[in-house]
């Protein structure tokens, strides 16, 4: 069934509706979450209260602004770096990950988590087809919650640089990703 | 004008960095109707979801779907025990009771819960002021604009007459020659999706286009003019041309000065 369909049942209050949209968009959202707040029991709590507005803001969905994948994918991004933004806040709080796959990654604490979300090795898939400049202040924008001020003191960029290389990538990024459909 | 820089900031807009003056430049422009730019902010975070749809999928914990399931049917049934004070109070009591059993640390993660709730709630709040603080600034600016133009000696007030589908509309133009303009409009139809006035400076060898806007449900609209720089304006006119707006009229005038 078509996630705007399911989205709209959700709307009239349809619980089945919901565990379906569920069972539907979880996986596709869940690594952006992880991949942004790194900690698996965090990521858990905010894959909870992404779907927790999805089934509350139901009635508000507009196809007409874009596709269900999209407005999960953006409310999971925003809840994601709300969310390392309080334990960047609250650093002294904040428990180094136990996940084996994570625990080499430093902790989201200090300010390092924006340097390695920027070169971490992992597959970067269609991200890595943008030029490496592009693709860094995409990466410290997108996924680790960095503002244009903030990239551009952390690259010893002037803020002009960093605005049109986040310009030129995400216009390199609708190209490719528009041919890939 | 010149809409380069907006492309800019949209894209920035976009990943979420946006901040400081240009943050509120944006949202007010945004706030205007900029067809272009909300263009620009969908294809862009389509362009985003496809890269996360491009990455593979991994299955969350089952707890999450199980969790949000009874969270789910636990406000159903809130919702149904409310129609009936004694089960309700019953249900309050053995609440009470269950609570009372639980340990500070259920609590605890409870609250911190309602705070996260809370602090959205805040977040989207101030969004919200925000939202109207640009608009308004962005209005206020407009006023200041069309205020500091009528305090000149050489600022002309030219009035607009409605034409073709438009019979009824009427406009002003508070016009500069080196400052530009302030356009206003009184009863122009709305229009369908894809289309929008165009405004023109006539008096070169061709009509200049001087911006795009829309209307609200009254038939109001308002839109700052640049200024046309060697050539002096000698008219103006408005007609109905595709949203984004084209370099020479193409579709019917509304609107023109005598």
């Amino acid at each position: 069934m078509a996630g705007e369909t399911l989205i709209r049942q959700m709307a009239a209050g349809d619980r089945e509706a919901f565990g379906s949209f569920y069972d539907r968009y979880a996986s596709l959202v869940y690594p952006l979450i992880v991949r942004i707040v790194r900690d698996r029991s965090d990521a858990a709590d905010v894959l909870q209260d992404v779907f927790w507005e999805a089934w509350q803001g139901a009635t508000s969905y507009d196809p007409g602004r874009g596709t269900p994948e999209a407005w999960m994918i953006m409310r999971a991004r925003a809840r994601a770096i709300d969310r390392v933004r309080s334990v960047r806040r609250r650093g002294e709080t904040f428990v180094a990950p136990v996940d084996e796959k994570l625990a080499a990654a430093p902790d989201v604490a200090g300010g390092d988590a924006a340097e390695r979300a920027a070169d971490r090795d992992v597959v970067q898939g269609a991200l890595s087809q943008l030029p490496l400049a592009q693709r860094e202040v995409i990466e410290l924008a997108y996924y680790a919650g960095l503002t244009q001020t903030e990239i551009a003191e952390r690259l010893q960029q002037p803020l002009g640089t960093v605005k049109t290389r986040i310009r030129l990538g995400l216009e390199r990024l609708r190209e490719v990703m528009g041919r890939a459909t | 004008m010149n809409h380069d820089p907006f492309d800019t900031l949209a894209a920035v807009y976009a990943v979420g960095a946006l901040d400081g003056d240009d943050l509120v430049q944006f949202e007010a422009h945004l706030a205007g109707g900029c067809s272009r730019c909300r263009t620009t902010l969908r294809q862009s975070h389509e362009a985003l979801t496809r890269v996360a749809q491009a990455e593979p999928r991994a299955i969350p914990p089952a707890e999450v779907k199980d969790a949000l399931l009874h969270r789910i049917n636990g406000t159903a049934a809130r919702r149904a025990e409310r129609r009936s004070w004694v089960p309700w109070a019953a249900a309050t009591a053995a609440a009470m009771v269950v609570s009372a059993m639980l340990t500070g640390g259920f609590v605890a993660s409870r609250y911190e819960g309602k705070i996260g709730q809370m602090a959205r709630e805040v977040s989207r709040i101030r969004d919200e002021s925000r939202r109207r603080d640009t608009t308004l600034t962005a209005q206020i600016g407009e006023y200041r604009h069309a205020l500091a133009l009528l305090g000149k000696p050489a600022t002309q007030v030219v009035e607009l007459r409605g034409s073709g589908p438009a019979a009824a509309a009427t406009g002003r133009v508070v016009w500069h020659e080196h400052s530009g303009g302030y356009l206003v409009v009184d009863k122009l139809p709305p229009l369908p999706p894809g289309k929008a006035y165009e405004a023109w400076t006539l008096g070169g060898p061709a009509p200049r286009p001087a911006g795009v806007f829309t209307v609200d449900a009254s038939g109001q609209g308002r839109r700052k003019l640049e200024p046309t720089g060697d050539a002096p304006a000698k008219g103006f006119a408005v007609s109905i041309e595709p949203e984004a707006g084209v370099t020479e009229p193409t579709g019917p005038i509304v609107l023109a000065s005598r």
